[in-house]
C-alpha cells in the first residue's frame, strides 16, 4: 500500500515539474499586428517607426516570437480589416477603439481578453465605466492602455479680435452654457468670421456633432439600458432645431460635404475659428499658428457630458493557441511593462488607464485642463448593438436636417426607427 | 492491307492534327482559364450563392429571395439605382460624341500634336482616381476652391457654393468629373480607328461630289461602328460600376442625392457588415448591365 501512495505521489510530482517545465517553455509563434495610427511620431518620422522600435525590444526580450507590423490608416483601414477578416486572413493583433473592437468580439471574431482583466487591474484603473467600454457585457474584448476626452478648441485670437472671447470661461474647467455660445457665434458673424462647421459628409469623427447635439439642451444619445437610441426626446429636437436656425442664419455652417478631418483642417487653416472634433491627437498632429483654447462643449445648464476615446489592442481568434498566447503577452508587454508601457501611453497623447502609472504631463496645464474634463465623461454608449448603424443613420440625419430636406421631426423619427431596428 | 482509302487516311490523319492542335490551344490557355475561373467565375458565384443568405460578420442563414424583398422595400437603394442610372443616361452618349468629335479633330494633326492632345486627354486616366478626385475636390471648396473664385470673379454668384454638399449640384459634379476620366480612352481608339479607314475611299467619296458629312456618314462611320459599340458597352459599365468618385468625393450625399449602387453596395457590406444582401444588391447590378450591354449590342448590330 505504501509502495503505492509513494508511486502516485511520485507521478504526481513528476508530472507537476513536466507541467511547470511546459508552462515555462519559450513561446515560439509568428504573429502580426496591425495598427492604427494612434501611436504618434517623433520628429515627423513616417507611420509605423515608433511601432517599429518596440516591436524590436518586444523580439528582443521574447526571442522565439517574430511580430510582423503593419500599419493602416483610419481611411481605408476599416474596409482592410473587415476583408481580411472574411478572408481568414485577421491580423493576430489590432490597436484600435471598443467601437469596432467590441462588434468584432460580438460576432465571434476574437479571444477573449478575461484573463488579462486580473483584479489587481481592475483595481489599478478603478473606473467602471471605462472598462465596461472594452466588454459586451459578458466578456472583456479590448485590453486598454489609454483614454481622453473628445472637446471642442477655438481660436483664441480670432475670438479676441471678434470681442467673442467674453462668452467664453476660460476660468477652472472651462464650462460654458448654450446662450454663451449663440452670443459668440452672433459676435464672430458680426465681425465676418466663420464659427464652426457641423460636418456631416460622412461618418469620420462624428462623435463630434453627436456631443454638440446632446450637450446643448441635455439629450441623452441612448438610454440608461443601452437598447435604444434616444435622441429624438424634446432636448434632442430643442438642439437640432437650433443649430438648424444657426446654420440658416451663417453662424454656424453647413458642413454637409466634409467629415472631421477636414473641419480639423479648416480649423487649423483658420477658414472655421471652431472645432468640434479637437482632441489630443488633433491637437498633436495640427499645429496651428495662433492659440488653441480647449473647451467642453456647451450646454444649457453649464455640466457638460463629454465623450470619450479609449485606446487598446484585441487578439483576433485565428484558431491558434500558441498565436493567441504570445498575443496576449505582447499586448502584455505594451501596456503593462516598465520598458515600455508609460512611453506608450505618452505616444498616445492620452491619460493612463492605470491610475497607478500617475501623472504623466506634470506641469502641462493642457493637460491638466483635460485631467478635469474626465470628470464630464458621458455614458460610453459605442459598445451598444447597431452602433455601426447608428452612425450612418446620423450623419445622414444632420444632412437631412441642414439641407432642409427634412424637418427636425420627421429627420429624426426617421433616424429613430432606422437605429433601433436592430432591438 | 487497310480497308480505307487514301481520302479517309487523309481525313483521319486530318482529324488527329486537329484535335491535337486544340489539346495544345486549351494547354496554353489553361493558365488564363485557372484565374479566370478562380478570381472571376468562382467569386461570381459565391456571390450568387450568398445573396440568398442573411450572411453577416457572426451569421450565415438561408432566407431564400429575402434579401431581394428587402431592396424592393428599400428606399435607399431605389434611389441608388435611379442616380446611377442618371449617370449611365447622361455620360454615356456625351462620352461617346465627345470622343468622336475630339479624335475627328486630332486625328488629321500632325504626329506631334495628335500624340500631344491624346496625352492630354489620356492624362487623368493614367493618373487614377484619387489624384485626380483630390484636385476637384479642391476645385469645388467651398471656401478656397478656384471654381467659387473664378464665378465670384465673373459676378456669375455673388456667394460662394457648396458644389458638393448641395443636392442641386453635387451629381452633376460627378458627372463632370467622370466625365474628364470616362474619355481619354474612347478618343485614343477613335483615333486609331479613324486610321484605319481606307483612304481611298474616302477619296472616291470626295471626287463623286459628296459632303464632308456625307463622307462621314456613308464612309467613315461604318467602319467607325466596332469601336463605337466598344466605346459604349465600356463607358457603360465603368459608369455603372461608378465607385471611386462618390467614395471619394461626397459618400453619397447629400441626401443620398450622388449614392449608387456600387457605393451603396460598398457602405452595406464593408460599414454594416451585411455581405449577402450587399451581394443582392450585386446581382441586380449585374443584370442591369447586362440587360444595358444587350441592347447596346443589339441597336449597333451590323449586318457582319
Amino acid at each position: 500500500m505504501k509502495k503505492l501512495v509513494s508511486l502516485i505521489l511520485a507521478a504526481i510530482m513528476l508530472l507537476s515539474v513536466s507541467g511547470i517545465a511546459a508552462a515555462e517553455a519559450p513561446l515560439s509563434a509568428e504573429i502580426t499586428w496591425w495598427a492604427f495610427p494612434t501611436f504618434g511620431q517623433k520628429d515627423g518620422a513616417p507611420a509605423g517607426t515608433y511601432e517599429q522600435t518596440l516591436v524590436e525590444k518586444f523580439q528582443q526580450k521574447y526571442p522565439g516570437i517574430t511580430v510582423k507590423l503593419e500599419t493602416i490608416d483610419f481611411q481605408s483601414g476599416p474596409e482592410k480589416l473587415t476583408a481580411a477578416i472574411e478572408g481568414g486572413k485577421a491580423p493576430d493583433v489590432l490597436f484600435d477603439a471598443p467601437g469596432r473592437i467590441v462588434e468584432y468580439g460580438k460576432n465571434g471574431r476574437l479571444v477573449a481578453l478575461d484573463d488579462m482583466f486580473t483584479d489587481e487591474f481592475k483595481a489599478d484603473v478603478g473606473n467602471e465605466a471605462l472598462l465596461n467600454a472594452c466588454s459586451d457585457g459578458t466578456t472583456y474584448w479590448m485590453y486598454p492602455i489609454s483614454s481622453s476626452p473628445f472637446f471642442m478648441a477655438i481660436n483664441k485670437e480670432a475670438f479676441e479680435k471678434a470681442d467673442a472671447l467674453q462668452y467664453v470661461n476660460l476660468e477652472g474647467d472651462r464650462t460654458w452654457t448654450t446662450e454663451n455660445f449663440v452670443k459668440a457665434l452672433e459676435a464672430l458673424h458680426a465681425a465676418g468670421l466663420l464659427g464652426g462647421s457641423v460636418y456631416c459628409g460622412g461618418q469620420g469623427g462624428d462623435q463630434g456633432t453627436r456631443a454638440l447635439v446632446s450637450n446643448l439642451y441635455g439629450a441623452k444619445i441612448a438610454n440608461e439600458e443601452k437598447n435604444q437610441y434616444t435622441i429624438a426626446s424634446e432636448q434632442g429636437k430643442q438642439a437640432l432645431t437650433l443649430i438648424k436656425e444657426l446654420v440658416d442664419k451663417g453662424l454656424l455652417e453647413a458642413g454637409t460635404d466634409i467629415v472631421a478631418g477636414d473641419e480639423i483642417k479648416l480649423f487649423a487653416q483658420e477658414v472655421l475659428t471652431m472645432s468640434f472634433c479637437w482632441g489630443t491627437s488633433a491637437a498633436k498632429n495640427n499645429p496651428t499658428s495662433f492659440t488653441q483654447v480647449f473647451l467642453p462643449f456647451p450646454s444649457d445648464d453649464g455640466v457638460p457630458e463629454l465623450e470619450y476615446l479609449v485606446n487598446g489592442f484585441c487578439v483576433f481568434d485565428n484558431g491558434d493557441e500558441n498565436r493567441a498566447k504570445a498575443a496576449k503577452l505582447f499586448i502584455d508587454f505594451l501596456c503593462n511593462s516598465e520598458e515600455v508601457g508609460k512611453d506608450n501611453v505618452l505616444a498616445t497623447g492620452a491619460f493612463p488607464v492605470r491610475q497607478s502609472y500617475g501623472n504623466l504631463y506634470e506641469g502641462n496645464a493642457d493637460y491638466e485642463l483635460l485631467a478635469a474634463f474626465t470628470a464630464y465623461y458621458a455614458p460610453y454608449y459605442n459598445t451598444m448593438d447597431g452602433f455601426a448603424n447608428m452612425r450612418v443613420q446620423w450623419w445622414t440625419m444632420l444632412q437631412a436636417v441642414l439641407t432642409g430636406a427634412k424637418d427636425v421631426d420627421t429627420a429624426l423619427a426617421d433616424y429613430t426607427a432606422e437605429s433601433n431596428k436592430v432591438f | 492491307m487497310s480497308t480505307l482509302s487514301r481520302d479517309d487516311r487523309l481525313f483521319a490523319r486530318s482529324r488527329a492534327l486537329q484535335r491535337q492542335q486544340t489539346k495544345v490551344s486549351y494547354l496554353f490557355l489553361l493558365p488564363a482559364l485557372l484565374f479566370f475561373f478562380a478570381f472571376v467565375i468562382f467569386p461570381m458565384g459565391m456571390g450568387i450563392y450568398t445573396s440568398f443568405f442573411n450572411y453577416t460578420m457572426g451569421s450565415f442563414d438561408f432566407i431564400g429571395f429575402g434579401n431581394y424583398a428587402e431592396l424592393m422595400r428599400d428606399a435607399t437603394f431605389g434611389r441608388s439605382v435611379v442616380n446611377t442610372l442618371i449617370i449611365v443616361v447622361a455620360s454615356v452618349p456625351l462620352v461617346g460624341v465627345f470622343s468622336l468629335w475630339v479624335a475627328t479633330l486630332i486625328y488629321k494633326m500632325p504626329v506631334f500634336s495628335r500624340s500631344f492632345y491624346r496625352g492630354v486627354f489620356y492624362l487623368p486616366v493614367v493618373m487614377g482616381s484619387v489624384p485626380v478626385v483630390v484636385v476637384w475636390k479642391w476645385v469645388f471648396n467651398k471656401y478656397y476652391g478656384i471654381l467659387n473664385w473664378l464665378l465670384k470673379g465673373l459676378g456669375v454668384i455673388n456667394t460662394s457654393i457648396n458644389w458638393l454638399g448641395d443636392a442641386r449640384y453635387a451629381i452633376w459634379c460627378v458627372l463632370a468629373i467622370l466625365f474628364t476620366t470616362s474619355i481619354g480612352q474612347p478618343i485614343v481608339l477613335y483615333v486609331a480607328s479613324l486610321g484605319n479607314v481606307d483612304h481611298s475611299q474616302i477619296e472616291a467619296s470626295e471626287v463623286d461630289g459628296a459632303s464632308k458629312w456625307q463622307t462621314f456618314l456613308h464612309v467613315k462611320w461604318p467602319s467607325l461602328l466596332p469601336t463605337t459599340l466598344y466605346v459604349l458597352v465600356i463607358t457603360t459599365i465603368n459608369s455603372f460600376q461608378c465607385f471611386a468618385l462618390i467614395q471619394l468625393l461626397t459618400r453619397g450625399g447629400p441626401n443620398g442625392s450622388t449614392s449608387t449602387v456600387m457605393y451603396y453596395l460598398y457602405d452595406t457590406a464593408f460599414k454594416l457588415y451585411r455581405y449577402g444582401y450587399a451581394n443582392a444588391m450585386g446581382v441586380i447590378l449585374a443584370i442591369l448591365i447586362a440587360l444595358f450591354s444587350a441592347l447596346q449590342f443589339r441597336i449597333m448590330r451590323t449586318d457582319d
